[in-house]
C-alpha cells in the first residue's frame, strides 16, 4: 500500500504536525469561503431556507468517500485499515444522543465546534464565545464522565469498528464500492429534493447555478462508477496480499506507556534475545512457538504489535488469524532501540513546555530499557482467552 | 481579487473542495480532520496550569492530561491550520469584521450568552458521541461508519427539534 504515510505519524512525526497545520488551513478557508464563518448561513439550514450545510456536507463527504474507493480499488489504500484509524469504534445509542444534543446546540449557538473556529478567526465574537463553550463543556464532560450512571450510558452499546457494509453483509473488497455508490445516488437525490424544499420555504428563489452542480454531479457518477467497477474486478496479487500495517518504535512507545491494557506485544526474536531486551510489557514468544498461543480464539480487544529482527514482511499465519488489529513495529527490535536507547538530548533553558514533555517521555523510556527499573502502568483485566508466556525478568508484566 | 463579503463559493464546489481536502488528510495521514479533540487537550491544560488538584481529581482530565502535551498532537497542529485558514478566508473575502452574528436587533447579550450555552452543550455532547461534525460526520461519513452515520441524522434531528425554540435568534 502507497498510502497513507504511516512515517508521518511516527518517526517523521515533525514533518507530520507541518501538513497537520496544512490541512487544517485547507480545511477552515473551505469552510469560510463556503459562508460557515457566518452563523445565520449556518442556521437557515434548520429553517428550510439555505440547504448550504446538508449540500456542502453531503458532497464533501461523498467526493472523499469516492477518491478513497478509487486508491483503494487501485490497490494504493487499504479503505478499512484507514478507517480503523481515522474514526472511533460504533457506540450506537451514546452516539445517537450525542448527535441529538450536538444538534440542539448547533442551532442554539450557531455554530458546530469546526465553523466555530473559522468564526472566531475571522472575527466574530459569538464565535470566539461559542469557542470557549465547547472547550468549557469539554472539560465539565470529561471531569464527570467517570461518574457511574454517566459512565454506564456513555460506554453502552459498544459495536467495535462496524461499517455500513458489514450491516449489509457485503465482501470485504467490493462491499464499500457498492455502498458509495448508493450513497451517491442518494446525495444526488437529497441535493435535488434539498433545493425544491429551498424554492418552497424562501420565496425569493436562490440563483440557480445549474452548470457547476451539472459539473459536480456527473463528476461524482462517474467517479462512483469507475469505483465500483474497481471494486468488482480481481485485481492482482498486489493489491490482496497486502503488506501487514507498520506501527513506528515511536507510536508504539505511546501505546505501551499509555494504554497498556489495550496493546499486546509479542516479541518473535529468540528467546534470549528477548530475555536480555524487549519492549517493555513483550512477551517472548520465539516464531515457532506462535501456535500455541492459540491467538485465532483470542477475543481481539488488543491490538497484537509483533517485534521482529527488522521489518515483518508477511504476518505468520498464527498472528494473521487474530480477529483482532494486527501491526508489526517498523524496523523490527532494532529500530525501537535506536528510538528508546538514544538517550534524547536534554532540552535547552528557554525550550516550550511540548519540548520538555517530550524530553520526558523519551528520557522516561530510555531510563526504563537501559536498566533503570520503572513499573509498567498496572494492566486492565482484558478477559483475553489466551494463556499468557511469562518471560520473566524485570518489568514484564506481559 | 474583488472582495464582496456576501459572496460565497457554490456550495457543491464547496462541498467537494472539502472533500478534497479530507481524501488528502486520509491519504497523506491516515486520519480525518477533527475539531473538538484538540480542544479538550488545550482546555483540560489550561485548567491544569490553575488548578492542577482538580486535574487529579477526575479520572478522564487526567487521562487527557497524561496524554500529553496540546502542542504534541496531530489535531492540535489542525485546529491551528483551520485558525488561520479560517481567518485568510475571511481576510480575502472582505469578511473580518470585529462583530456578533444574529437575526438583525437581536439582543447582543442574549446571542453571546445562547453561544456560549450552545457551546457548552457541543462540548459535552462531542465526548458522549466520541467527536463532532468534523470527526465523526465528515470523516466517519466518507469512511461509512455505522456510528458516523447514525450521529450524523441525530443532529439534523436535534438542530431541527430545536429550531422553533430560538427562531427569534436567527429570523
Amino acid at each position: 500500500m502507497t498510502f497513507p504515510f504511516w512515517s508521518l505519524v511516527a518517526e517523521h512525526r515533525e514533518a507530520g504536525l507541518v501538513v497537520g497545520v496544512l490541512i487544517g488551513v485547507g480545511f477552515g478557508f473551505v469552510l469560510e469561503r463556503a459562508g460557515f464563518g457566518r452563523a445565520q448561513k449556518l442556521a437557515a439550514q434548520f429553517y428550510g431556507t439555505d440547504m448550504t450545510v446538508f449540500k456542502v456536507m453531503f458532497s464533501a463527504i461523498v467526493t472523499a468517500m469516492l477518491g478513497m474507493v478509487l486508491f483503494a480499488g487501485l490497490g494504493l489504500v487499504d479503505f478499512k485499515a484507514v478507517a480503523d484509524n481515522a474514526v472511533s469504534s460504533t457506540w450506537l445509542w451514546p452516539m445517537v444522543a450525542g448527535g441529538f444534543a450536538l444538534g440542539v446546540g448547533f442551532i442554539v449557538s450557531g455554530y458546530c465546534p469546526g465553523t466555530s473556529l473559522v468564526a472566531a478567526a475571522s472575527g466574530k465574537v459569538d464565535g470566539m464565545v461559542a469557542v470557549v463553550g465547547v472547550v468549557a463543556g469539554q472539560v465539565i464532560w470529561t471531569g464527570i464522565e467517570h461518574l457511574p450512571a454517566i459512565s454506564r450510558l456513555q460506554n453502552a452499546s459498544d459495536l467495535g469498528h462496524l461499517y455500513l457494509w458489514e450491516l449489509l453483509h457485503l465482501p470485504p473488497r467490493a462491499g464499500p464500492a457498492i455502498v458509495a455508490v448508493a450513497v451517491t445516488a442518494m446525495a444526488v437525490g437529497c441535493f435535488l429534493g434539498a433545493e425544491k424544499l429551498e424554492r418552497i420555504f424562501s420565496r425569493a428563489a436562490p440563483p440557480a447555478a445549474p452548470r457547476p452542480r451539472r459539473l459536480v454531479f456527473t463528476g461524482l457518477a462517474a467517479s462512483a462508477l469507475v469505483g465500483l467497477g474497481l471494486g468488482l474486478v480481481p485485481v492482482g496479487t498486489s493489491a490482496v496480499a497486502a503488506a501487514p500495517q507498520a506501527i513506528g518504535p515511536e507510536a508504539l512507545a505511546e501505546r505501551v506507556l499509555d494504554q497498556p491494557w489495550k496493546v499486546r506485544v509479542l516479541d518473535l526474536r529468540a528467546r534470549e534475545a528477548c530475555a536480555a531486551r524487549r519492549v517493555p510489557g513483550a512477551e517472548c514468544v520465539p516464531a515457532a512457538e506462535l501456535g500455541k498461543l492459540g491467538l485465532a480464539d483470542a477475543n481481539g480487544t488488543r491490538e497484537l504489535v509483533l517485534v521482529g529482527e527488522g521489518t515483518l514482511q508477511a504476518l505468520p499465519a498464527a498472528a494473521a488469524a487474530y480477529p483482532g488489529a494486527v501491526r508489526v513495529l517498523e524496523g523490527g527490535f532494532p529500530a525501537w532501540e535506536a528510538f528508546a536507547l538514544r538517550a534524547p538530548e536534554p532540552p535547552p533553558a528557554g525550550a516550550s513546555p511540548a519540548e520538555r514533555e517530550r524530553y520526558r517521555l523519551r528520557a522516561g523510556i530510555a531510563a526504563a530499557l537501559t536498566g533503570v527499573k520503572a513499573a509498567p502502568p498496572p494492566p486492565m483485566p482484558s478477559g483475553d482467552a489466551a494463556p499468557k508466556k511469562k518471560a520473566g525478568g524485570g518489568g514484564c508484566g506481559g | 481579487m474583488e472582495r464582496n463579503p456576501d459572496a460565497f463559493w457554490n456550495p457543491y464546489l464547496a462541498g467537494v473542495a472539502l472533500g478534497l481536502v479530507l481524501l488528502g488528510s486520509f491519504l497523506v495521514m491516515g486520519n480525518g480532520l477533527g475539531a473538538s479533540g484538540a480542544s479538550l487537550r488545550m482546555g483540560v491544560a489550561a485548567v491544569g496550569a490553575v488548578a492542577p488538584s482538580v486535574v487529579e481529581g477526575a479520572p478522564g482530565l487526567a487521562r487527557a492530561w497524561n496524554g500529553g502535551h496540546p502542542f504534541d498532537f496531530w489535531l492540535s497542529f489542525e485546529v491551528l491550520g483551520v485558525l488561520l485558514g479560517g481567518f485568510i478566508g475571511a481576510y480575502t473575502s472582505g469578511r473580518l469584521r470585529l462583530e456578533t452574528l444574529s437575526a438583525p436587533g437581536y439582543p447582543r447579550a442574549r446571542r453571546l450568552l445562547l453561544a456560549l450555552l450552545g457551546g457548552l452543550i457541543m462540548g459535552a455532547a462531542a465526548r458522549v458521541s466520541r467527536g463532532c461534525t468534523s470527526g465523526q460526520a465528515l470523516s466517519g461519513g466518507a469512511l461509512l461508519s455505522v456510528g458516523s452515520w447514525a450521529f450524523m441524522f441525530s443532529v439534523f434531528g436535534g438542530g431541527y427539534a430545536a429550531a422553533w425554540l430560538v427562531r427569534r435568534e436567527w429570523r
